[in-house]
């Protein structure tokens, strides 16, 4: 599925490929990032770091075109003032303090020394790392530091952000602090794109995605949109009942089940079908008719993870 | 799917919504790199190693003076300032800092840090080569005053004059460092083993070849640096069974033959050698320049490192 937004993209990439000798990053890849927050989704060594050191002029494309913002982005120094990039490397000037780094990002980001100590403070508070703005880097949590690279990303005031797994390894209220912020300057109408291998984090940040596997781009658009691709992939509904055996017989009978597993441990039934809505629909006369009181209904095609287990393996 | 539950309400994102005014950005971010250069040098491990050779070259002064308290001050200045720096101190002294202008970076993975601002590259590689040529220089200076200070502190002759000739051997050192360190820099994009590389041409071009007396010792830094520093003062050493004669030692050891050519008019001028040292310097800083521009620095995510 691809997608062809009306608007100008942020991020544009046109028959883009990288290798790296003979390994391939990207392959012929043609996408377009519109405005807002976007997911970046792919297993590990699927071109995601790739795709953001092409975007942030780090890489050159072995072939296709790059551009960001509508400029070019390799060797074009002047368009970092319009990125914010947090890198995926645990890297940093570790014997500076939190506020020193991020000062310092703002100083090479042009910033005059007020405007950069204005900015700094700002971006400190934004990421909740005030309090520990004094201390030197090499003695932050994971969390910190995931913070503090924030920071220095947002600390010039991009208009297009880049986030590389930007979640790994925090703890949930690092993380959920983060998702926090980064929802916030989506609302803030700020473009980001945030990359990711865990798929139920990007799904909490934006429905927007675009999928990558092995360098390539496997589905585009919008989570909803792309669940329609799996239309003929049957969907996982499971029930969990007192009764699951009973229930199990009774759902079999129906003709757009295409197959029943129990399960014992959980007390209820994994159902198949190819048509999720006629089965939903059919769920409240089951109650009715045969008074079987089903506990819990849940589809794990409903999570992105399925979906995205489908795409990249079909 | 629910992020998880926190005790603590998120915070406000107080992002400044004006973007901040980017007037003189460019030379900002340009002095910007360069201080963080120049904080880096501070910080780094290799100040033991700096430390080290001020500390064996200043110490080496001292215990040959106690322990041979005949050695003439000028023959301990002619070996110590003229020989030992130049083709043991400098070299290394370069080596270490040039060859970490972009390693260093590379090793640490800050390199992004500097990629992604509003800097060309060719300009970032500058500033940081101009932040490595004024710590070079500084400790290439104050290694030279050092040295002279351990030879002249106390001495019978030469005091007098000691101070003026420090500052002509400061001047040639730090000349001779700034060659070597556009040299290294060079080297440092061209492989890897810049480390093995630069030792093998310190030791083999600076070490070996400088010394003979062939036209091939015209393609190193030593053999400039000791021309203008022949030309420009004197190494006289009285000999020891007539005070009142004295030998050019600079001469006979660095292979100049002033019987047969009394200007040296066989070699280059002072200006020539000023000349050939800036040049080569500058040619090579400008083509590392052009290298570090049109080159990738592809950062290994956790997972392939």
């Amino acid at each position: 599925m691809t997608r062809t937004g009306d608007m100008a993209p942020i991020v544009d990439f046109h028959e883009v490929s990288k290798w790296y000798g003979n390994v391939i990053g990207i392959n012929k890849l043609t996408v377009r990032v519109p405005a807002g927050v976007t997911g970046l989704l792919g297993p590990n060594g699927a071109g995601k770091s790739t795709f953001l050191q092409l975007a942030t002029g780090q890489l050159y494309a072995s072939q296709g075109k790059v551009r960001v913002l509508g400029q070019r982005v390799w060797n074009n120094s002047g368009i970092n003032r319009e990125i914010g990039l947090c890198p995926e490397q645990d890297a940093f000037y570790e014997w500076m303090t939190g506020w020193d780094f991020v000062y310092t990002s703002a100083r090479l980001a042009g910033l005059s020394r007020w405007a950069a100590r204005d900015a700094t403070e700002r971006t400190l508070e934004a990421v909740g790392m005030t309090q520990y703005q004094g201390r030197a880097i090499r003695g932050y949590s994971k969390g910190m530091r995931q913070r503090t690279k924030l920071a220095q990303a947002l600390v010039h005031d991009p208009r297009v952000l880049f986030l590389d797994e930007p979640l790994t390894g925090t703890d949930p209220l690092a993380r959920h602090d983060l998702m926090t912020i980064i929802q916030r300057l989506g609302n803030e109408r700020k473009s980001v794109v945030v990359s990711s291998h865990v798929l139920h984090e990007v799904q909490t940040l934006t429905p927007n995605i675009i999928l990558l596997n092995h360098g390539r781009l496997v589905a585009e658009g919008n989570v909803r949109d792309i669940r329609d691709l799996i239309d003929k992939h049957p969907h996982q509904i499971v029930l969990i009942c007192e009764e699951y055996r009973k229930l199990a017989a009774r759902v079999l009978s129906w003709p757009d089940v295409e197959g029943v597993r129990v399960l014992s441990q959980q007390k209820g039934i994994m159902v198949e079908t190819h048509k999720p809505d006629a089965f939903y629909g059919r769920l409240p006369e089951l109650s009715l008719e045969d008074g079987m009181a089903i506990k819990e209904v849940y589809s794990e095609d409903d999570s992105l993870e399925s979906v995205f287990k489908y795409l990249v393996n079909a | 799917m629910k992020p998880p539950a926190v005790a603590e309400s998120p915070r406000a994102l107080d992002v400044a919504p004006d973007r901040p005014p980017f007037g003189s950005s460019r030379l900002v971010s340009l002095w910007t790199a360069y201080a963080l250069t120049l904080r880096q040098h501070l910080h780094g491990k290799r100040w033991m190693v700096i430390a080290g050779m001020c500390v064996l070259c200043a110490g080496l002064v001292v215990v040959v003076r106690a322990t041979a308290p005949d050695v003439p001050a000028i023959m301990l200045e002619f070996v110590f300032a003229f020989l030992f720096i130049p083709q043991a101190i400098l070299p290394l002294l370069a080596l270490i800092y040039a060859s970490g202008i972009v390693r260093d970076e590379q090793e640490e993975q800050t390199m992004t840090y500097l990629l992604i601002r509003p800097i060309p590259k060719w300009a970032l590689y500058s500033v940081k080569l101009l932040a490595t040529l004024t710590t070079t220089v500084t400790l290439a200076v104050l290694l030279t005053f050092l040295t002279y200070a351990a030879v002249y502190v106390g001495a019978e002759t030469g005091t007098k004059d000691a101070p003026f000739r420090a500052l002509q051997a400061a001047s040639i050192h730090a000349l001779a460092v700034v060659a070597y360190c556009c040299l290294f820099g060079l080297i440092s994009l061209l492989t890897k083993r810049a480390l093995v590389v630069g030792i093998l041409y310190a030791a083999l071009f600076e070490g070996l070849i400088a010394n003979l007396p062939f036209s091939i010792r015209l393609a190193t830094v030593v053999y400039y640096a000791r021309l203008i520093a022949y030309r420009s003062m004197t190494f006289l050493v009285p000999l020891p069974n007539n005070p009142s004669r004295t030998n050019d030692l600079a001469a006979e050891i660095w292979q100049f033959d002033p019987k047969t050519d009394p200007g040296l008019l066989s070699h280059p001028q002072t200006r020539t050698c000023l000349i050939v040292l800036l040049a080569a310097s500058a040619a090579c800083a400008v083509i590392a320049a052009i290298l570090f521009s049109i080159r990738e620095f592809h950062l290994k995510t956790p997972e392939k490192a």
